[in-house]
């Protein structure tokens, strides 16, 4: 009977510890919570349309293509960081190109903590011109 | 003067140093290739990474290149980063030879 009571006290307190909030004691935090980590597929399809509605229609000419290039990656950027991914540092690469047949390859390689950093990409096409943008997101620990 | 040493400082100089040097010794005077494409942006990737993390230093590297041919058409690249001024840094490089453009770009973030 005593052992049992016993027991179910000490069931308790393990209860109590798996209750408390993260972040209530004093400790680093080393991966992003579940609802704030970095979603890979829903940045994309924010690009996207973002490219669509920047890009669609847009005849490529060399002297808009320099401000039209920055101001697509700020807008990127900062419409990313209003969905609120909280501690993550953003990169935003943005590549413009004119659609002349040339042949083009992009490659990255990160040297990264896998587990929490991760990065979207998003392409835009039409008959002038390219865009590609890959937005990398680092977390901050 | 600086509390920070050099050592844990992201050195735009050196890295584009490190960079030409990548690409040189990859693509160097070769004429753009269809098939060899994709393994030159491989190759300059991963030596530059290769020869960063040798360095030692408490940074995560984001690398990225980009090959084009060249016929004349028009690129533009732009960057916009969301991080720490002070400790982070990046480095981007041009270089061309006669058949292609090579734009490689180097993140350096302080762990």
């Amino acid at each position: 009977m005593l052992g049992d009571s016993k027991l179910s006290n000490d069931k308790l307190e393990v209860d109590n510890i798996d209750n408390q909030q993260p972040g209530s004691q004093q400790s680093f935090q080393i991966r992003p919570h579940l609802v704030a980590k970095f979603r890979p597929q829903v940045v994309k399809e924010l690009v996207q349309n973002i490219l669509s509605e920047q890009l669609s229609g847009k005849v490529y000419a060399d002297e808009d293509m320099s401000a039209l290039t920055k101001d697509i990656a700020l807008t990127v950027r900062q419409r990313v960081a209003a969905m609120k991914f909280d501690r993550y540092k953003i990169l935003v690469q943005v590549v413009l190109g004119e659609q002349r047949g040339a042949g083009v390859k992009m490659g990255a390689r990160c040297m990264w903590d896998s587990d929490a950093d991760n990065y979207a990409s998003a392409e835009y096409e039409n008959d002038t011109l390219f865009c590609v943008v890959t937005v990398f997101a680092v977390f901050i620990y | 003067m600086d509390d920070v040493g050099e050592e844990s400082q992201f050195v735009v100089d050196e890295v584009s140093t490190i960079i030409k040097e990548a690409v040189e010794s990859t693509i160097g005077g070769n004429a753009y290739q269809h098939n060899k494409v994709n393994q030159w942006t491989s190759s300059v990737v991963e030596t530059l990474l290769g020869t960063l993390t040798k360095q030692q230093k408490p940074f995560k590297y984001i690398v990225t290149c980009t090959i084009m041919q060249k016929n004349g058409a028009g690129l533009h690249t732009a960057s916009s980063c969301y991080w720490d001024n002070t400790s982070d840094g990046s480095c981007t490089v041009r270089w061309e030879n006669k058949s292609m453009y090579c734009i490689v770009s180097v993140f350096g973030l302080a762990i």
